[in-house]
C-alpha cells in the first residue's frame, strides 16, 4: 500500500514564467497534482543552466530537471483565445495557480484572478515578480544577482575593500518562490475553510530583505551598518581555516560563545598546538580582543599549526566530539559521501532525469513521517501531457468547486 | 476573507534562537496562537544578543529577538519542575503542532516525544529542526547557520576564485531556507490532519532545506566534480556583475544579456561602442577588459540616477543596498509597508519586517510585537494548562512558572 500524501487532491497551475518553478516543485513533493503549463517555445528555465556538458538546449538544463521533478506538463498557447479557453477550464478545476509572468501581463490576457474566480471561487492565485504588482519599481527589469543587491544581501558578502561577491546558485529567486510557496499554503488553509480564494502578491527583493538576519536591527538601533568580512575571521576562533585537504568552518566564538571557546582550547592544548597555552588568557573572553589582529593571528597560526595535519573528515568527528560548532567546507560534489545524509536515503537517483541521463539529486527536504515526500516522475518533455490532462480535464470543469475539506 | 488564514491554530513552541523562532513567526503573523514556552532558568539567548533598545540589556530589548518573534505568546516554565510534563500535556491535547528546534533527545527527555504526545493528542504534528535530523551516526552533532553554509556547498559555490569561500556573510540557513521549508510542511501536515484526522512526526534536518537550494549546483556536480565559484559572473553571459559608483563602498549590479541591452548600456554611460565588444560571443570572449571598461564609466555616476537612468532604457541592473538603504532608502518597500514599528510597553519602539508577501483579501501585516519575557503566563496557565491560582501565584524559589 502506497502511503497516504498530505496535499493529496491538490491540483497546482505551474504557468511557466521567469523565475522558475521551485514553488510549484514543492507541491510535487508532497503529493500535489502540479501541471506545468508552457507556452509552444517551453518554459524559460529550459534555458537556465547548469547544462549537462555545459551545452544549452531544451532538455539539457538540469535545473530545469531538478525544479521540475513529479511534475505533468502541458503546452498552453495564452496568446490565442483557443489557449486561453483551456486555461480557463483547467483553472475551474484546480486549487492553486502559480504565475511570475511580471505585472499586468495576466491582466493583458484576461486572467486575472477576479475572472479565474468567477468560476472557482475557491481558487488561489500566487502572483511572485521581482518588486511586487505595484510600486515604484515594479516594471524594474530584473536579475538573480540585481535583486540580492536591492535585497541587501549582496553588501554582506564578499570581502572588505573588494566588490561585494553574491551567494551562489540563484538565491533571490529561490527565496522569492519559498515564501511564495508558505504564503500559498497559508491561503489555501483559508480557502479550505471558508471556500474563498485570492491572489498573493509576493516580492522577491522583499524575500531577500528577510535574510538580513541582524543588519537592520543594528542600523535602526544602533546606527551601524554592518559591513562584509570574508576573508578574515569575523573575530578571533570564527572563521575560515585551512587544514590538509581544504578547509573548514569554525564557530568557536558567537552565539554562546564561552562555552566553545572552553572546549576549543582545552582541544588545542591536548593535542599540543603550537602556543595554545597563550589561548588560556582571561582576554580572550573579551569580544573586544577577540576583534583585534593581533587575536585573530595568534589564533590562526595555533589552530591551523594543528589543523593542517589533519582531514576535513578528521577534524569534523573530533571537534564534533568535544562539542566545537565545526564543519568541513564541502564543494557541491562532496555532500553525496556524507555519512549522515547517506543515512537519511537523502539523494534520489532519476532515471532518465533528462532525456537518456540519469541525475543524482537532492532529495527530501523534510521528512513527513505519515505522507512521506516523493520523487514522482522526470520532469515532463515540452508537450508531454497535453493530450491526457486537456481530455481528463475538460469534463471536470463545470463540476462544483472542490474542496479539500472533510 | 476578513480574519488571518491561520487563526484557530494553536502552536505550542519549543523553538529558540534561529531558523525555528524564524519558522514559527511566519505563523504567528498568519493568524496561528504561538505560544513561545520559555524560561527564566535557560533563556532563548537572542533575548540578551545586540542591538538592544537605547543600547541598554534587558530580555525584553533586543531588536534581533523581537523581529523572530512578532505576534507570538510568551509562556515561561521550568521544564526541569516535576509538574512541568503534565501541565505541558495539557497545552498539548489543545495544540495542533508541537515544535523545537533541540538537538534529537531534548523532548524525549522532557517527556514530550512524539509517541508519548501522540497518546494524548492523535491528531498532533511534532515538529523537529534539529541540525541533521532526528536519527543517523551525526545526529548529536551541532552547528549554526554559518557552519551549515560551510557543510552544505553553500559557502563553497558563493567567492571568488581562488579566494578563501565567502559564503552570504550570514546564517542564511537559520534565515529563508528552513523557516520556509518547515513551515510549509507543517501546513502541508496540518491539511492532513483536517482530512483523515491522522496527525504525524516532522523532522527537519537544517542540512537538507539548505542543500535543497542548491539542488542544480549539486545535481551537476554530481555529474563533474566540484568547479572553483565563479564570483558575481555567470558561464553564458557578460557583463554580469557588480560596478563601483561614486561614494565610499558603493556598487551596481549590472546585468546585460542582448545586443539591444549592450546598445542601452553604452549609451547611457558614454561607452564608445567598441568592436571588441559587438556581439554576446565577444563580450564573454573579452569579459575582464568589458568589465574594467564599464567600471571606467560608472566610478563617478551616483547608483541611484545611475540605475533609474539604465532601468527607463530596459537594463536590468540595482543599487547594492544597505542595512540603511533597504530601510530609510528604499521606496519600493515604503511602498509596501515592509517595515512596521511596534510598541513593546516599557521598552518603546522596535522596527520589524512584515512577511513578503500580501494577500488580497486577508491583513497581511503583523498582528503585534514580540512578547515580553513571560507576558501571557498567568494567562495561558490559567485557561490551557488548568493550574490553580496558588500556583499561577507562586512566587517561591523552584516555582513551576520560572
Amino acid at each position: 500500500m502506497t502511503a497516504p500524501k498530505a496535499l493529496e487532491g491538490l491540483r497546482v497551475l505551474d504557468l511557466a514564467g521567469p523565475f522558475g518553478n521551485y514553488a510549484g516543485k514543492m507541491f510535487a513533493g508532497l503529493g500535489a497534482d502540479v501541471i506545468l503549463v508552457e507556452p509552444p517555445q517551453g518554459a524559460p528555465s529550459r534555458g537556465i543552466g547548469p547544462f549537462l556538458d555545459d551545452r544549452p538546449g531544451p532538455d539539457r538544463s538540469i535545473r530545469f530537471a531538478y525544479e521540475n521533478l513529479g511534475k505533468r506538463g502541458i503546452v498552453l498557447d495564452l496568446e490565442t483565445a483557443e489557449g486561453r479557453d483551456a486555461f480557463l477550464d483547467l483553472a475551474a478545476a484546480s486549487d492553486l495557480v502559480l504565475e511570475s509572468f511580471g505585472p499586468g501581463e495576466l491582466e493583458r490576457l484576461g486572467l486575472t484572478g477576479d475572472v479565474l474566480r468567477q468560476r472557482n471561487p475557491a481558487l488561489v492565485l500566487s502572483r511572485l515578480s521581482a518588486f511586487g504588482q505595484t510600486g515604484p519599481f515594479a516594471q524594474y527589469k530584473a536579475e538573480d544577482l540585481t535583486l540580492l543587491a536591492m535585497g541587501g544581501l549582496l553588501f554582506l558578502g564578499g570581502y572588505p575593500g573588494e566588490a561585494p561577491v553574491a551567494a551562489g546558485g540563484g538565491q533571490a529567486v529561490l527565496c522569492g518562490n519559498l515564501f511564495a510557496a508558505v504564503a500559498c499554503m497559508v491561503a489555501l488553509t483559508g480557502a479550505e475553510m471558508t471556500g474563498e480564494g485570492q491572489d498573493i502578491d509576493t516580492s522577491i527583493q522583499e524575500s531577500v530583505v528577510m535574510a538580513l538576519e541582524n543588519a537592520v536591527q543594528f542600523y535602526d538601533l544602533e546606527g551601524t551598518v554592518r559591513q562584509r568580512y570574508a576573508g578574515d575571521q569575523r573575530q578571533a576562533g570564527a572563521g575560515t581555516f585551512d587544514c590538509a585537504d581544504g578547509q573548514v568552518y569554525l564557530l568557536a566564538g558567537g552565539v554562546a560563545a564561552t562555552k566553545f571557546w572552553i572546549n576549543t582550547r582545552q582541544w588545542m592544548a591536548d593535542v599540543g598546538a603550537d602556543g595554545a597555552e597563550v589561548l588560556f588568557g582571561d582576554e580572550w573572553f573579551g569580544i573586544p580582543f577577540l576583534r583585534t589582529r593581533g587575536a585573530k593571528d595568534q589564533f590562526r597560526r595555533t589552530f591551523e599549526s594543528y589543523a593542517r595535519s589533519q582531514t576535513r573528515a578528521e577534524l569534523y568527528a573530533e571537534a564534533q566530539r568535544r562539542r566545537v560548532p565545526l564543519a568541513p567546507v564541502n564543494g557541491p560534489a562532496d555532500l553525496k559521501d556524507n555519512k549522515q545524509l547517506q543515512f537519511r536515503e537523502f539523494f534520489v537517483s532519476v532515471a532518465n532525469a533528462l532525456p537518456g541521463t540519469d541525475l543524482l539529486m537532492p532529495g527530501a527536504p523534510y521528512r513527513l513521517e505519515a505522507t512521506p515526500w516523493v520523487a514522482g516522475d522526470p520532469a515532463p518533455a515540452l508537450g508531454e501531457h497535453t493530450e491526457e490532462v486537456l481530455a481528463t480535464l475538460a469534463g471536470a470543469a463545470d463540476q462544483p468547486t472542490r474542496r479539500a475539506k472533510a | 476573507m476578513t480574519g488571518r488564514p491561520l487563526e484557530g491554530i494553536r502552536v505550542a513552541d519549543f523553538c529558540w534562537i534561529g531558523a525555528g523562532s524564524y519558522t514559527t513567526k511566519i505563523l504567528s503573523d498568519m493568524g496561528a496562537e504561538v505560544i513561545k514556552i520559555e524560561s527564566n532558568a535557560q533563556l532563548d539567548s537572542l533575548r540578551v544578543a545586540p542591538p538592544f533598545k537605547d543600547g541598554i540589556k534587558g530580555v525584553d530589548r533586543s531588536g534581533y529577538f523581537a523581529d523572530r518573534n512578532s505576534s507570538k505568546k510568551s509562556l515561561t516554565i521550568n521544564m526541569k519542575h516535576p509538574d512541568a510534563r503534565e501541565a505541558i500535556l495539557r497545552l498539548i491535547r489543545k495544540s495542533d503542532l508541537v515544535t523545537n528546534n533541540f538537538t534529537p533527545g531534548v523532548m524525549e527527555r522532557f517527556g514530550l516525544g512524539y509517541e508519548e504526545l501522540k497518546a494524548v493528542n492523535p491528531k498532533i504534528i511534532w515538529m523537529g529542526m534539529s541540525m541533521q535530523g532526528q536519527e543517523g551516526p551525526e545526529k548529536s552533532y551541532l552547528g549554526y547557520g554559518l557552519t551549515i553554509g560551510a557543510l552544505t556547498g553553500l559557502h563553497w559555490v558563493s567567492g571568488l576564485p581562488g579566494k578563501e569561500p565567502a559564503g552570504t556573510g550570514t546564517n542564511y540557513p537559520d534565515h529563508i531556507p528552513n523557516p520556509c521549508h518547515a513551515a510549509f510542511a507543517a501546513l502541508a501536515a496540518l491539511r492532513h490532519v483536517r482530512r483523515t484526522g491522522q496527525g504525524q512526526k516532522i523532522d527537519v534536518a537544517q542540512t537538507e532545506p539548505m542543500i535543497a537550494m542548491l539542488g542544480p549546483e549539486v545535481t551537476a556536480a554530481n555529474l563533474r566534480g566540484n568547479r572553483p565559484p565563479q564570483g558575481n559572473r555567470q558561464r553564458d553571459v557578460a557583463p554580469h556583475g557588480v560596478y563601483p559608483v561614486a561614494g565610499e563602498d558603493r556598487w551596481l549590479a549590472i546585468v546585460v544579456r542582448d545586443d539591444r541591452e549592450w546598445a542601452a548600456l553604452c549609451e547611457v554611460l558614454g561607452v564608445p561602442e567598441e568592436g571588441r565588444f559587438r556581439t554576446a560571443d565577444q563580450r564573454m570572449t573579452h569579459r575582464d577588459a568589458l568589465d574594467d571598461a564599464i567600471a571606467a564609466h560608472t566610478r563617478d555616476r551616483d547608483g541611484y540616477d545611475l540605475m533609474a537612468a539604465l532601468q527607463g532604457r530596459g537594463v536590468a541592473c540595482g543599487v547594492v543596498q544597505t542595512a540603511a538603504d533597504v530601510t530609510d532608502r528604499d521606496e519600493q518597500l515604503r511602498h509596501r509597508n515592509h517595515w512596521q514599528r511596534m510598541v513593546t510597553e516599557g521598552v518603546g519602539e522596535m522596527l520589524y519586517n512584515a512577511p513578503p508577501y500580501r494577500f488580497s483579501r486577508s491583513p497581511s501585516t503583523l498582528r503585534g510585537p514580540a512578547p515580553k519575557l513571560g507576558e501571557h503566563t498567568a494567562e495561558i496557565a490559567t485557561d490551557l494548562l488548568e493550574l490553580d491560582e496558588d500556583v499561577v501565584r507562586d512566587q517561591s524559589e523552584g516555582r513551576l512558572l520560572y
